[in-house]
């Protein structure tokens, strides 16, 4: 019984810190119906600025988060303005944007790779290490830590969606991007803003990763088909979908972890992505199959 | 021909309606130069008696690697140009083919040469059953799919003792002389070329290929026409596997190891999209053209940077400038600005 | 001249595409309903969305109250008083009618301004008060029709431009549709309004322009339109065409 207590514990924390890393990428493809799969490269980037202000100053990578989030969210908006404004008006968009980023994830990848080697890094504060015991319970506190940072931001998110004025533009853009443009939304500059969130979003990410996992810049692919399964799952475009979806399946992750093996952990998430195409190809949470 | 309603009669009008509509649908009157590549072919089938005067293996390796990719990105365009469905997990059908044939050849000794169109057929089938599943959904969603895919076959791979898991299986080396070594590949790569090359224009131009014409404008339409969109689709899925695992099968015998991180990297998928949009999506020629142009690129590259870091790096920044420059690739933006030379037309 | 809204002569497309529109010319008069007829495909729609900024125009002008409208952005025209209501009606299906509503002051700095003017709306549309917090992709089209309509009063524009309103509506509930519309008018504001069916469009109208082949074929008053024999041989219906 404290068993599964126990694995139950360290699958929400991580879930925590997924449902970040999938935050950013469903808002993205929420505002701008575009499936960024440069989106865990760029985590990557921000698990790297967390990465060496520990290694160079000490600093704590909780407290680069917003460092790391403000980076990220001035190169989405460099991002935005070089690669994706101008395909606004594309007949082939989705296409043409995926397969934009995923060559920026290629270039991310062998900019890093580049840079820094392929080697696996891992930002080590003290708590990473550490743990809480409860009788005979452990709770890593790293895990902890981040899975607590992960979802208060994505609160703030929520928060920022459903109640200010900039929020319910996205919202609207979301729904329908026309008919938001038409009653005086600037849907350019939304775009924008949202993508900036989405890839700041993937910074503050990245430096919750980087105590909690190991990471290089090969690590994308892995993380990609990860991040995918629990955008798919949450339904396309939905945080609150995202969130239970990464919640849900990590959770399940560390049961076939701790009692199949540590290699069909991640194969879970796959595994995962493929039923939900089989079964409801539109996810939790959505309403109509995505087909664009 | 400005109609000025005041003076034309009704007639007038429509006379000029029609010629508008004309002007607005795009055409396509080119003729096609069908000598051209027969004539590339004669010449690449002649090409090893240079061997007679000196060492060309280099260049025959240029040739037999470019051709091995005009294979799989002619293969990758049957769903990806055709039908419009952008695959990025095609690199488990290279595995497939290599694997297949490469287990024949270690256990058995029997060249892949001969096993190639098995292992193609083997490749296929797995690609009509992923087919089945990942194929009811389009757009993103089925690029995903196509990602966790290869995902999939990496982690099976990886940990499969049978086939060697991560350290992948060696394979017999063949014990031809240096100067003739390289030419059962060479010819068998340069005829699957030539073979499909031939076998997309076919489809292209069959009923088959006019339905995944129409499934990729619109599939609601298509199906209303009373195409049977799934069986389609999901058949040049499978056809698009064949191509791949049959030149993954003689690439293995030709590299002489098989191994996960060879094979199934996603790089190998990008190359094939890569060169599917450089030369130009659904268009017969344009593999060809791509797979010319990324293998001369990747030379270049790889002889003044080496490092793969670098080419990741280079592959994705020239992928990005073709999106956002040619997003018709070579033979596609030609033939929209009405200027490919017809020995270029193979459409 | 007291034109309202001018455009000369202009071309425009769809991206990179061909030249749908080439030579589409209108002169909008303060105060009158404005009637565009022609065939299926002749740039009706598009050259309403050229007007409000969805497509950039190549050449040609549009002008409102004396100032050039090219190459601003669809929020920007709006905020000058052009309000489009598309063929597809263009509301966002998972927000309540009062939800659409507030979208449609987002214009507005003012919010109570806009949430007065929201209340005028609901009290002089019952179909919507009743329905005010049903999520809008729920609702009938001549509802949905009649939302769509209704939200453009909010900003209260000079023009509002209507993009075959009738669509898929049946002939009791397309006559509602020209009520309104007519409301509108008597309020002072200026409508242009794309029509499938010319005839009944015509009579509802002061103005009427017939576009073809992406240009204007003929302009001036709808009784003019509705007499002219070419006209009526090839838009009326008066004989069979291709
Ligand atoms: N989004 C688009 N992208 C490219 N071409 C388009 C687009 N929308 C319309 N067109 C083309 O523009 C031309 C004119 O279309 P438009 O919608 O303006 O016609 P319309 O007069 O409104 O016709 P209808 O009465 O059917 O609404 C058509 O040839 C059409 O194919
Ligand atoms: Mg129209």
């Amino acid at each position: 019984m404290t068993d599964i207590l126990q694995i139950l514990i360290l699958g929400l924390a991580l879930g925590g810190v997924i449902a970040l890393m999938g935050s950013g990428l469903s808002l993205v493809f929420g505002v701008m119906r575009i499936v960024n799969l440069a989106h865990p490269s760029l985590i990557i980037c921000g698990a790297y600025v967390s990465y060496w202000a520990f290694k160079l100053w000490g600093l704590d990578p909780i407290a680069t988060l917003p460092i790391a989030a403000l980076i990220m969210a001035a190169i989405g908006v460099l991002l935005y303005r070089l690669m994706f404004e101008s395909q606004a008006k594309s007949a082939r968009y989705s296409e043409m944007t995926v397969l934009l980023t995923f060559a920026l994830a290629m270039i991310v990848e062998g900019f890093l790779g580049a840079a820094f080697t392929n080697t696996q890094r891992v930002t080590s504060p003290e708590y990473a290490t550490d743990a809480f015991f409860i009788g005979s319970l452990f709770i890593p506190k790293g895990q902890l830590y981040a899975g607590c940072v992960s979802l208060a931001i994505i609160g703030a998110l929520t928060l920022f969606l459903n109640y200010s004025r900039l929020g319910y533009a996205i919202r609207a853009t979301t729904q329908n991007r026309e008919a938001a443009e038409l009653l005086g939304v600037n849907v350019n500059l939304i775009s924008m803003i949202a993508f900036a969130i989405g890839i700041g979003l993937a910074g503050a990410a990245g430096s919750l990763v980087s105590f909690v996992f190991s990471f290089f810049p090969a690590k994308q692919w892995e993380w990609i088909a990860m991040l995918m399964s629990v955008v798919v799952l949450g339904g396309m475009g939905s945080v609150l979908g995202t969130v239970v979806a990464a919640l849900l399946l990590s959770v399940i992750a560390a049961f076939v972890g701790a009692w199949v093996g540590a290699t069909w952990s991640t194969m879970t998430f796959f595994l995962a992505l493929f039923v939900i195409l089989l079964i409801r190809p539109q996810g939790l949470f959505g309403e109509k199959p995505e087909l664009a | 021909m400005a109609v000025d309603l005041q003076q034309a009669d009704a007639s007038s009008v429509l006379e000029a309606r029609r010629i508008h509509n004309q002007k607005l649908a795009r055409q396509h009157d080119q003729t096609r130069a069908t000598w051209f590549p027969l004539v590339v072919l004669g010449v690449l089938l002649a090409l090893p008696l240079l061997q007679l005067t000196g060492n060309y293996n280099y260049l025959l390796h240029l040739v037999l690697f470019t051709a091995s990719y005009a294979v799989m990105a002619s293969g990758w365009n049957i769903i990806g140009g055709f039908a419009g469905y952008i695959s990025l997990g095609h690199a488990v059908f290279f595995a497939i083919g290599g694997y297949f044939s490469g287990v024949l050849l270690a256990r058995y000794g029997i060249s892949s040469l001969l096993t190639a169109p098995l292992a193609g057929l083997v490749a296929a089938i797995c690609g009509y059953l992923v087919g089945l599943i990942t194929l009811k959904v389009r757009g993103p969603s089925f690029i995903i799919s196509s990602i966790a895919l290869l995902m999939i076959a990496r982690i099976l791979f990886d940990h499969w003792g049978f086939i060697g898991g991560a350290n992948g299986m060696s394979l017999p080396v063949t014990d031809l002389p240096v100067q003739t070594a390289k030419l059962p590949y060479y010819y068998a790569f340069v005829l699957m070329a030539a073979f499909t090359v031939w076998a997309t224009y076919r489809i292209k131009h069959s009923k088959f290929g006019l339905g995944l014409r129409a499934l990729s404008k619109d599939e609601v339409k298509a199906e209303s026409a009373g195409i049977n969109t799934r069986f389609y689709k999901v058949l040049a899925f499978a056809l698009s596997a064949f191509f791949v695992g049959m030149s993954g099968a003689v690439w293995g015998e030709y590299l002489t190891y098989l191994r996960p991180n060879i094979f199934l990297i996603i790089l190998v998928s990008a190359n094939l999209v890569l060169m599917c949009i450089l030369g130009g999506k659904g268009t017969i020629a344009g593999p060809v053209v791509g797979a010319i142009l990324i293998v001369a690129f990747n030379e270049i590259f790889v002889a003044t940077l080496g490092a793969s870091e670098i080419n990741i790096l280079a592959t994705g920044f020239v992928m990005v400038l073709g999106l956002m420059f040619f997003p018709n690739g070579v033979i596609g933006t030609l033939a929209r600005k009405g200027k490919l030379p017809r020995v270029l037309n193979w459409d | 001249m007291s034109e309202l809204l001018q455009v000369t002569n202009i071309t425009a497309g769809y991206g990179d595409g061909p030249a749908i529109l080439d030579g589409a010319r209108l002169t909008v008069e303060p105060g009158k309903v404005h009637c565009i007829i022609g065939p299926n495909g002749a740039g009706k729609s598009t050259l309403l969305k050229a007007i409000c900024g969805m497509l950039t125009i190549r050449k040609g002008d549009v002008v409102f109250k004396g100032e050039r409208l090219n190459g601003l952005r669809p929020d920007q025209i709006l905020r000058k008083g052009i309000c489009f209501v598309p063929q597809e009606r263009a509301l966002f299906p998972k927000m309540t009618v009062r939800e659409n509503l507030r979208m449609g002051g987002y214009v507005l700095d003012d919010t109570k301004l806009r949430d007065r003017r929201i209340d005028e709306i609901l009290e002089r549309f019952p179909v919507l008060r009743e329905r005010a917090d049903q999520h809008a992709g729920t609702m009938s089209g001549g509802q949905q029709q009649t939302l769509a309509m209704a939200r453009t009063l909010i900003v209260k524009p000079d023009i509002v431009m209507l993009d075959e309103p009738s669509l898929g509506l049946a002939p009791k509930v397309v006559q509602e549709m020209f009520d309104i519309m007519k409301m509108m008018s008597q309020e002072g504001v200026t409508v242009l309004l794309v029509e499938q069916n010319a005839l009944m469009g015509l009579k509802n109208s002061d103005w009427g322009v017939v576009l073809d082949l992406g240009r204007t074929l003929f302009e001036g008053p709808a009784e003019a339109v509705l007499a002219d024999p070419r006209i009526q041989e090839l838009y009326l219906g008066g004989r069979k065409v291709a």
